[in-house]
């Protein structure tokens, strides 16, 4: 299970009680990852979100063509297929884990959205949060494209 | 407060990197991402702080003498 001491530490989970990450926590289960290994795959459905507890990972578009390349590397504390919370869509990307021992927490996303639904308040403030959380991906294209980088 | 840092990597061939930090970052410093060092060009707030986070982003190159 997810500690909440990590929890804490994740930015959707801002402003959550004690005992309301206590709920989402407990709805995570730890999976372990060496260099290499895909978590999960472009395309793919999608119904889980993930925190990074240790280790890092690589945000790869284009996975098995050609043109793939790294966007983007996660480090802890980082949450990735969040997406999936809101649109349901497939997986937009590959991620892999880029060092040994990557230790992620994946929390089921129909299960933390009916926790939302049950407990409004952290619905809310997950959903507020979200919505920063993608709005800052967008920003952060802004910028990189903006400086031709990337 | 937590700093929660974009790193946009310039002049190479890099993804750049989401991170958590104790401290924020500063124009000059090293940063070491994977097994490459950059160093940082520009420190920009992206959007206010919300509660203990507060979210910048960085603009860095790499260092080519100390790879």
């Amino acid at each position: 299970m997810l500690p909440t001491e990590v929890l804490e530490r994740v930015s959707i989970f801002a402003g959550l009680s004690q005992e309301e990450l206590q709920q989402v926590a407990a709805l995570s289960r730890p999976v372990q990852y060496n260099r290499g290994d895909v978590v999960l795959r472009e395309g793919e459905a999608s119904n889980e979100l993930y925190v990074i507890g240790k280790g890092m990972v690589e945000i790869v578009l284009g996975a098995g063509d050609q043109d793939a390349r790294p966007v983007l590397n996660l480090g802890t504390g980082q949450v990735f297929g969040e997406m999936a919370l809101v649109d349901r869509g497939a997986r937009s990307a590959t991620v892999r884990a880029t060092t040994d021992e990557t230790v992620l927490y994946a929390i089921p996303s129909d299960a933390l959205l009916r926790l939302c639904e049950e407990n409004t308040h952290i619905g809310f403030v997950m959903m507020r949060n979200l919505a920063a959380e993608l709005s800052l991906k967008i920003r952060l294209r802004n910028i990189a494209d903006r400086m031709g980088a990337g | 407060m937590i700093y929660k840092v974009s790193y946009l990597v310039v002049e190479a061939d890099h993804p750049g990197a989401v991170l958590d930090q104790e401290k924020a970052p500063e124009v000059g410093d090293r940063v070491q991402l994977g097994d490459r060092v950059f160093e940082v060009l520009e420190v920009e707030e992206l959007i206010p702080p919300m509660g203990e986070f507060s979210f910048l982003h960085v603009t860095c190159r790499p260092v080519e003498d100390e790879q």
